[in-house]
């Protein structure tokens, strides 16, 4: 009885996430941190309270955080990380040592 | 259950504040740093982009639908966190692959292209439709 619904939930929302752009920034922090572990805690537990907010509320979260405004605050996140990281890769080409091998991946 | 990345990994360490890492193949200065940053890093954005995210009404909606919360939300955690295990080895194996200097440099032009993009859906919605 509660194993299809089960199924259906897990492979909706799997298939849904894959190739999100929280996933994308999940690969992002794991390859730039040596920490995967606690890269893996972190967004796992984002997630499973992301999906607690989600379930629980069951349609009026909308109502009660703006989603525009969450998009933002993400938007500004996103933009603050990956200028640390631009800032991070320039530092280091002045330290001198990269080694530019053109294998473009992604 | 063929890999375990995060049970093999000895993280309770607990190194005092400016010990190096035990793996120093990445030695990036601001990543690199304790645990709890680490963790917080990553809790902060990934919860921030999750939130109004389609999962969250894909789940909203079955959630809605079935009338049974509780299944959906074991569901849901248990893909969200299948996503994100996928999503840490995808990342530990391009850092095994490509030189950290290139993959900050390309995970940063990522999360700026993502953030505009988000900031343009964002101001996009904002805006009265006519």
């Amino acid at each position: 009885m509660q194993l299809p619904l089960l199924a259906s939930t897990f492979l909706t929302v799997f298939l849904a996430e894959l190739g999100d752009k929280t996933q994308l920034a999940i690969v992002t922090i794991s390859g730039t941190s040596s920490r995967s572990g606690a890269v893996f805690a972190g967004s796992a537990a984002a997630l499973v309270l992301a999906s607690l907010l989600g379930a629980g509320a069951g349609g009026s979260l909308a109502s009660v955080i703006p989603p525009n405004a969450l998009q933002l605050a993400a938007s500004v996140g996103f933009l603050v990380i990956g200028g640390r990281l631009l800032l991070l890769s320039v530092r280091r080409e002045d330290d001198g040592g990269g080694d530019e091998d053109g294998s473009a991946a992604v | 259950m063929s890999d375990q990345p995060q049970a093999g990994q000895p993280q309770a360490s607990q190194s005092p504040t400016g010990a190096p890492a035990t793996t120093p193949t990445t030695p990036s200065e601001t990543s690199a740093g304790s645990f709890g940053a680490v963790f917080l890093t990553s809790f902060t954005t990934v919860f921030l982009a999750e939130l109004g995210d389609k999962t969250q009404l894909a789940a909203l909606l079955l959630s809605a639908e079935s009338g049974r919360p509780v299944v959906v939300f074991i569901g849901a955690s248990l893909a969200l966190i299948s996503s994100s295990l996928v999503g840490v080895l995808l990342g530990r194996w391009l850092s095994r692959v490509l030189p950290p200097q290139q993959l900050e440099r390309m995970a940063g032009i990522l999360m700026i292209a993502l953030g505009l993009w988000l900031g343009r859906q964002a101001a996009m919605t904002m805006l009265p439709p006519t």
